[in-house]
């Protein structure tokens, strides 16, 4: 039976591992952290129509039923050995690969390294990660009881040079404008601004959600980029930005600013690949497809393959789609390789 | 038969068709850095100078992109040179030389 | 000893004498076209300062340690030091003994130039060697040695420069290689010469075994002549390629000290003072090395030792490209052996080109400060020259409490502002914010753009804001505010200190107790900070307080720009995004848990690329605070 390797139990690293245990291979899935499920794990609910992340890590983990899987466990080293890869477990697991899957995901971007926005500085300053649990838990110091003003910073450490990020994050905006409704949920009476460069509604559903954040829950959305938060003495936030519709410098106050920190290619994801020679791209980081149209799977090493946002980022539906595919071309190789 | 119809003010339009941009040829041909900016108004936003009179880095693009080059130069002529639009431009925009190369180009 | 030529005269010294009459005619020219071009005043402080007791110690001090001894480049490194000091002093040594040889043997030929350069071939040892003679024998050998070690040292130098401390030395232009080649050859043509006539005219340690050595194989004297000649045409050719090469720092320096110590400074990129700086550069190089830019080897050619050479050929084109390209970050000025301050220059040349830019800060007039200190634009029916009255009348009367002044780029860089105030509380400071809400800027980027005239309105409005706040002291967070309001504004009786200065002081008065709980850490000294206002010891002293500093590969003056600089104004993000890496790998040597700066744009230029947490030292003190007052 022929040995993959899966790094990373995200949903990606997850749906991959699934299927290909379904077309019969012994799959040993490493996850880094002491749960499956990633970022997903750490979500409430979804875009566009508000699913429960939960839900769907249920489906997920109970379809990955058979598949050897290892958490808070690392690679410790890889190394190809002919047309196999050695890697080696730093719980003392050594498996001889047929094919490698880097279902390595994303970081997200540091907030605290926008120091103009505060996070870390100012109290009533968090991140999109930071709402999330929020809904989940509803345990967060930060976020006062009735707070009147909120607003959403979209693009923290996107499109932006200075924070080493050019490209767009492509689920910010989405999830601003769903965070958004979902607060104005909370707090009917909140007055809730998304300060946006460009909305970036691009899928099924998305705008519909747009629509509803206008119609539904009253959401000002204000063209342009916060340039720099200071707090006041009463602990609230002024926020500065300009209303580039308008053309006039524009200043707020609120209780509660949510960052929409971006994504970035896995660091850890990133020394472990580093190890056979496959890296992140010069311009974003993530990393290097065979091409950027028909063979997005494949690394430009024979046996290396990807599926979800550790190639740039994705949407959850995007990823899973990366797993199904990645599947089928992992499977693909290895029959080629056979038949030589 | 003369010209029958409603005239177009002609402040009230901007007509790319009759826009003379040889001068902004030769500004980008300085300074590239201009066609860079995607006008999130982080610039202007931060601006030192413009707390107290209109100064915009954004909009004067815009003008300039438009042939309104009197405009830009009001934008811009207020300006402290203190650096703050370069520190925030995402684009990572040499704001502070394109300020000065405008002001030495169009003035 | 007496005379042996009779009249003093051979032919020989003809290509010396037509050297040197060429260059005394071209310094002097050249010096009354330096001070045609220096503005009156400053030529009569120039002149008044020549009969100042105190001036003139100082130069002599100056002239002996900088040009003579190069004591500045002995304490950069021993053998590059030894290798400009023996040249220098050793010649001056020479001249002087080579005087008074002629001083007391043949007082006749007093006033002949070529004389005493050529001493040993117009005259003759006589009998015994006196005492008194042989010292002078002995001393001029010396001297001769010391001379020709250093010029074995500088074409050590020429192949292996890392020797002497120097990774990149300046690429010679064509007088140079002439004069490089006389220079050269001047002192070992001088030994043969000294050597073949030692046996007339005697000889020390060195000449005289030189020719006794030469003497069991060259048979007759014919060969004496040539190699008189051969010397004085290197020392007439080196003094021919002398204006045209970098030696013409020799004559230049000393005057350059006379000028500077009188307190003269640039005023026109090219002309006047800036002239003598031009000409006081001695190509050695060290510039190259220290600027921050050369992290990539195409920008070597913007060092500043090139800026200097182009703007003596008059290259505008390169000279306008070097000087918006420059950091200003004054590394190169710090490490300078002469002290060329060439950002001056730069700073002019600038000011050549961007001066004349129209602004209207006419807004400026109607920005009055609100109880708080932060500037307001007025309603539209106030006009602003009623305003400038009020505002005159409003100034507050003298208060104990601080004004801090945080400045524009702080404002971007949060964490200082509410570190630094809370702080303030902690240590019981009352203080004014003076631009709580944004001020005004402090004028400085505009002067390192060379637009002074603009700067000029700016610094009268912030000087009107600190003033009418009525505080004795003002506390700033940014070093490039701080450096202008010292250098700048009219702020006499006010004091003027970094946050750093402060907390500094609010420790050793125990206003605040700190808790050596930090960690480790490296401390970068931001341009402004250290090489601008001169502030070193003071943030060390309180990080030494604060946990475990660990060095980094360049500190103290030699401190690497952050790359985030206000000074240049052409250099791209991506080449300093790299500088910015350089700085940081040499920040990091020893592996310090985190980076601890004093500028909002260090701070800020740094966390961009930083793989481990950069702060101020407003922070790391704040988080250690145990207990206060």
């Amino acid at each position: 039976m022929k040995n993959i390797v899966v790094i990373g139990g995200g949903p990606s690293g997850m749906e991959a591992s699934a299927q290909l245990h379904k077309m019969g291979y012994n799959v040993i899935l490493v996850e880094k952290s002491p749960a499956l499920g990633g970022h997903l794990a750490k979500w409430d609910r979804l875009f566009p129509q508000g699913v429960h992340a939960g839900n769907i890590l249920e489906g997920m983990i109970s379809n990955i039923n058979g598949v050897k899987y290892f958490l808070n466990a690392n690679v410790q080293s890889i190394n190809a050995l002919g047309k196999s890869y050695n890697v080696i477990l730093d719980n003392g697991i050594t498996v001889l690969a047929d094919a490698v899957l880097f279902a390595t995901g994303f970081d997200l971007f540091k907030a605290e390294k926008k120091e103009e926005y505060g996070y870390g500085i100012y109290e009533h300053v968090i991140t999109n990660a930071d709402l999330e649990n929020w809904f989940r838990t509803k345990n967060d110091q930060r976020i006062v009881e009735n707070p009147k003003r909120i607003g959403f910073v979209h693009c923290v450490g996107s499109r932006d040079e200075k924070a080493g990020n050019r490209y767009c994050s492509k689920v910010c905006c989405a999830t601003a404008v769903k965070q958004a409704c979902e607060i104005k949920q909370e707090f009917p009476g909140a007055e809730v601004f998304c300060f946006y460069m460009d909305l970036r509604m691009f899928g099924r559903g998305y705008e519909d959600l747009y629509l509803s954040a206008q119609k539904e829950y009253g959401v000002r959305f204000i063209r342009g980029r916060v340039s720099e938060v200071a707090e006041n003495i009463n602990k609230e936030l002024v926020v500065k930005a300009e209303d580039t519709l308008s053309g006039k410098p524009l200043k707020v106050t609120i209780d509660l600013l949510v960052l929409m920190s971006g994504m970035q290619n896995c660091s850890a994801g990133v020394k472990v690949a580093g190890q056979i020679g496959v890296a992140g791209m010069e311009n974003d980081g993530f990393f290097e497809t065979k091409d950027s149209i028909y063979s997005l799977q494949q690394a430009l090493k024979p046996g290396v393959f990807f599926a979800g946002a550790c190639t740039g980022p994705k949407t959850l539906p995007d990823s899973l789609h990366e797993a199904r595919a990645a599947a089928l071309a992992i499977h693909t190789y290895l029959q080629a390789r056979d038949h030589q | 038969m003369g010209k029958f119809g409603f005239a177009l003010s002609p402040s009230s339009r901007i007509n790319l068709d009759t826009l003379d941009n040889v001068k902004f040829a030769h500004l980008i041909e300085i300074e590239p850095d201009v066609l860079k900016c995607m006008a999130c108004g982080s610039c202007t936003a931060s601006c030192t100078a413009g707390k107290f009179v209109k100064t915009s880095m954004r909009s004067a693009i815009l003008a300039l992109q438009n042939g309104r080059n009197e405009e830009a130069i009001s934008l811009l002529k207020s300006c402290l040179l203190c650096g703050k639009c370069t520190m925030v431009c995402p684009r990572a925009i040499n704001t502070r030389h394109l300020i000065i190369s405008i002001l030495k180009v169009y003035q | 000893m007496r005379e042996r030529i009779a009249g003093g005269y051979d032919n020989f010294v003809l290509p010396f004498m037509i050297g040197m009459t060429f260059i005394f005619i071209y310094l002097f020219i050249a010096l009354i076209r330096l001070f045609a071009h220096i503005p009156p005043k400053d030529r009569i402080k120039f002149f008044k300062s020549l009969v100042n007791p105190k001036i003139l110690y100082m130069n002599c001090r100056d002239i002996l340690m900088d040009c003579l001894l190069h004591v500045k480049i002995f304490k950069r490194n021993l053998l590059l030091g030894y290798m400009h000091a023996s040249i220098a002093f050793g010649w001056f040594m020479l001249i002087v003994v080579g005087h008074i040889e002629m001083w007391l043997y043949v007082p006749q030929r007093n006033g002949l130039l070529y004389y005493p350069v050529f001493f040993r071939y117009f005259v003759k040892q006589e009998g015994d060697l006196t005492l008194k003679g042989a010292f002078f024998f002995f001393l001029m050998d010396f001297f001769l040695l010391m001379v020709l070690s250093g010029v074995g040292l500088a074409m050590y130098k020429r192949f292996r420069s890392t020797a002497m401390g120097m990774r990149r030395t300046t690429k010679p232009c064509f007088a140079d290689r002439v004069a490089l080649a006389c220079l050269w050859s001047i002192f070992p043509l001088r030994l043969l010469a000294e050597s073949f006539t030692a046996g007339i005219a005697g000889g020390s340690f060195l000449t005289k075994p030189m020719y006794w050595l030469f003497a069991n194989f060259l048979s007759d004297d014919t060969h004496i002549l040539p190699t008189w000649w051969a010397y004085s045409t290197a020392l007439g050719l080196f003094f021919l390629a002398l204006p045209f090469s970098r030696y013409m720092h020799i004559p230049t320096e000393a005057f350059l000290i006379l000028l500077r110590n009188a307190g003269l400074k640039v005023t026109k990129p090219r002309k006047g003072f800036a002239e003598a700086e031009i000409y006081s550069c001695s190509s050695c190089g060290i510039c190259i090395d220290a600027c921050p830019m050369n992290i990539q080897k195409k920008n070597l050619p913007f060092s500043s030792v090139y800026f200097i050479r182009f703007l003596r050929r008059h290259n505008t084109r390169k000279i306008n490209q070097i000087s918006d390209k420059c950091l200003m970050c004054g590394k190169c000025v710090a490490l300078c052996p002469v002290g060329i301050e060439s950002c001056g220059i730069k700073r002019a040349q600038r000011g050549t080109l961007y001066n004349s830019i129209k602004h209207d800060y006419s807004y400026l007039a109607a920005a009055h400060h609100t109880p708080a200190g932060a500037p307001e634009i007025l309603p539209d029916n106030i006009t602003p020259a009623a305003m400038m009255g009020t505002a005159t009348a409003v100034a507050a009367p003298a208060t104990e409490k601080v004004l801090y002044f945080a400045g524009c780029m702080t404002h971007l860089t949060t964490s200082i502002i509410k570190n630094l105030t809370e702080i303030f509380e902690s240590s019981g400071t009352e203080y004014v914010f003076a631009d709580k809400d944004g001020g005004v800027c402090c004028g400085r980027p505009l002067i390192l753009a060379g637009r002074e005239d603009a700067a000029k309105e700016v610094i009268a409005k912030n000087t009107e804001l600190i003033r009418s706040s009525g505080c004795k002291k003002v506390v700033l967070s940014c070093p490039i505010c701080l450096k202008v309001l010292r250098e700048e504004y009219n702020l006499k009786g006010i004091e003027l200190v970094h946050h750093t200065q402060f907390i500094n002081t609010l420790l050793s008065q125990g206003k605040i107790k700190v808790a050596k709980g930090a960690g480790s850490m490296v401390y970068h000294n931001p341009c402004e900070l250290g090489r601008g206002c001169g502030i070193y010891r003071e943030p060390l002293n309180v990080l030494e307080q604060l946990g475990e500093l660990k060095r980094a590969a360049k500190e103290g003056k030699e401190s690497i720009c952050c790359g985030g600089s206000l000074g240049s104004l052409t250099l791209s993000y991506e080449d300093r995004g790299k500088i910015t890496q350089g700085s940081l790998a040499a920040l990091t040597v020893n592996n310090p848990e985190r980076i601890v700066t004093a500028c909002p744009l260090c701070l800020k230029t740094f966390s961009d690329k930083s793989d481990r947490p950069v702060v101020d030292i407003a922070q790391i003190v704040n988080e250690n605070i145990c207990s206060v007052r």
